[in-house]
């Protein structure tokens, strides 16, 4: 049952946040053309997503996200591990990681934008950066969690350096690696959605941005809602696999 | 030396081993033989190289001097197949039963799951946890874990087993009855057995032949035969005769620090 706890607080969350959502314009705290209620935003998100052009935005974004997703997990995974398994490397380049960690990406946009255009090409490598930065510290902190002492167990009982990754390094890294991914795959959203208001042509960022000029509340309303209902449950369905892994692959429980 | 093993063939044989880390020389020298179905404790001070002794023995790790002979075979790495290892912690994937984590081993080299369900529910069954093989790791004690650390260290039916202070986590009670169970095991195996402990009654209570180390650099001081009769019995512990060893042994580790 105790486990029950956190999905009834969520659906609670929630339901207050429309309520409080569809009551504000009602009772007059804020005008319904700058707050749209939900009752009618959601009529506004139907028409929308019988538009072609709207799906088209969203798919190109989406398009964006997978690019950029599919690249830089792989990427700083291998980063990390590689930085993670040798101190020297991690002696080299770590301080210059901790660095750029503490730099906002985000004020080098105009310098994407000069050298890769307002293409997709800009967007990824802009969502990339974002999402590099976070899941480098959490692969290396993913090996330095694995307990030495296991290593060497699996090694006498003649476990090969694959063997050791498989039965290993995978099982005891997953936990810390997901959760990595998981605010990585959020970052590379923002970082799209960011970019494409920042300078593009198509996109639902720039769909939502165009709309906010025009002062078009319940499209662009509708938009931030549906783009909320897509990050959430992804957002959700990440953590789900963290925490199965975590309940599966928790190494403190024999040490 | 027990009748039995005075003419059994050397099994291992360490020549002029060394192992430096850096300008430290953790052990200088070791020199020594062991022959099958002996049972060997090393004791020593801390810091006398013992632990690095038994890994440089496991193929865990190189020497940077002198070789290594396993069955008349240099050693260049983890010989799994002759040598099981059992260590201090006892190391369980947390993430498999009992019954899986005795398996692993076999495991890596591929043997059919039934086999290898086959040979770990015997050693289970051999370690007296028959009724915890489908239970994790975090649902056993600390004496159980260890245990079920045993059967996986003899599932490859090694024929020497390498054991580095299995037993110090655990606490007296469960330790003394670990003693009667190494020792069941040992007889009913044949293994050889190489156990390094910091337990001086331990080292008497289980060995045919003590080794003493002393620190720096880390070296035998002395092999000690145990004449107490086999099989041993706890009130052995307590024997004049074991108490006269124990006070010899710590004089020579207190003399070799």
């Amino acid at each position: 049952m105790r486990r029950r706890i956190p999905i009834i607080a969520r659906i609670s969350f929630v339901t207050v946040m429309l309520i409080l959502w569809e009551a504000a314009p009602r009772i007059g705290l804020v005008r319904a053309s700058d707050l749209p209620p939900p009752s009618m935003i959601l009529p506004v998100l139907w028409g929308l997503l019988q538009q072609p052009r709207f799906l088209a935005d969203l798919g190109y974004t989406a398009l964006e996200v997978v690019t950029a997703f599919l690249i830089v997990a792989p990427l700083a995974l291998a980063v990390g591990f590689f930085l993670g398994e040798n101190h020297r490397a991690e002696r080299i380049f770590g301080p210059g990681l901790n660095l750029m960690i503490a730099v906002p990406k985000s004020v080098f946009l105009p310098v994407f934008i000069l050298a890769l255009g307002i293409g997709l090409t800009q967007k990824v490598v802009f969502a990339m950066s974002l999402a590099f930065f976070v899941i480098v510290p959490s692969a290396i902190a993913a090996v330095h969690s694995i307990p030495k002492a296991l290593v060497t167990a699996a090694r006498s009982f003649g476990a090969g350096r694959r063997q050791l990754y498989f039965h290993i390094y995978a099982p005891a890294m997953a936990p810390v690696v997901l959760g990595g991914l998981r605010l990585g795959i959020i970052l590379t959203v923002f970082g799209v959605l960011f970019a494409e208001m920042y300078a593009s042509s198509v996109g639902i960022g720039r769909r939502i941005f165009a709309w906010g000029e025009l002062g078009e509340m319940p499209q662009l309303f509708a938009a931030v809602f549906l783009i909320i209902i897509l990050t959430v449950s992804l957002n959700e369905a990440m953590q789900a696999c963290e925490n199965y892994s975590r309940s599966r692959f928790a190494l403190q429980s024999d040490r | 030396m027990r009748d039995e093993v005075r003419m059994s063939p050397e099994i291992i044989v360490s020549n002029a081993v060394s192992r430096s880390f850096g300008s430290f020389t953790a052990i200088d020298k070791v020199s020594l033989t062991v022959r099958e179905g002996q049972f060997i404790t090393i004791v020593g001070p801390s810091g006398c190289g013992k632990s690095t002794l038994l890994q440089i023995l496991a193929g865990l790790v190189a020497p940077s001097d002198g070789e290594v002979q396993i069955d008349g075979e240099r050693l260049n790495g983890p010989r799994p197949d002759k040598i099981g290892m059992v260590f201090q912690e006892p190391l369980l994937l947390p993430w498999k039963t009992a019954a899986e984590n005795v398996e692993f081993p076999l495991l890596l080299r591929h043997v059919a799951a039934n086999q290898r369900r086959e040979r770990s529910l015997t050693l289970l069954d051999l370690v007296g946890l028959a009724g915890s093989v489908d239970k994790y790791p975090h649902q056993l004690s600390g004496g159980m874990k260890q245990r079920v650390a045993i059967a996986r260290g003899l599932v490859q039916n090694p024929r020497i087993v390498l054991m580095d202070e299995p037993f110090a986590a655990l606490d007296e009670q469960t330790r003394s009855r670990m003693w009667g169970e190494l020792l069941r095991i040992w007889e009913r195996t044949h293994a050889t057995i190489l156990f390094v402990t910091h337990g001086l009654l331990e080292a008497i209570y289980l060995a045919d032949t003590v080794l003493v180390m002393g620190t720096n650099p880390g070296r035998i001081i002395a092999h000690i035969d145990v004449p107490l009769p086999r099989p041993r019995t706890y009130d052995m512990i307590g024997s004049v005769e074991a108490g006269q060893l124990r006070n010899h042994i710590w004089e020579l580790v207190a003399s070799g620090q």
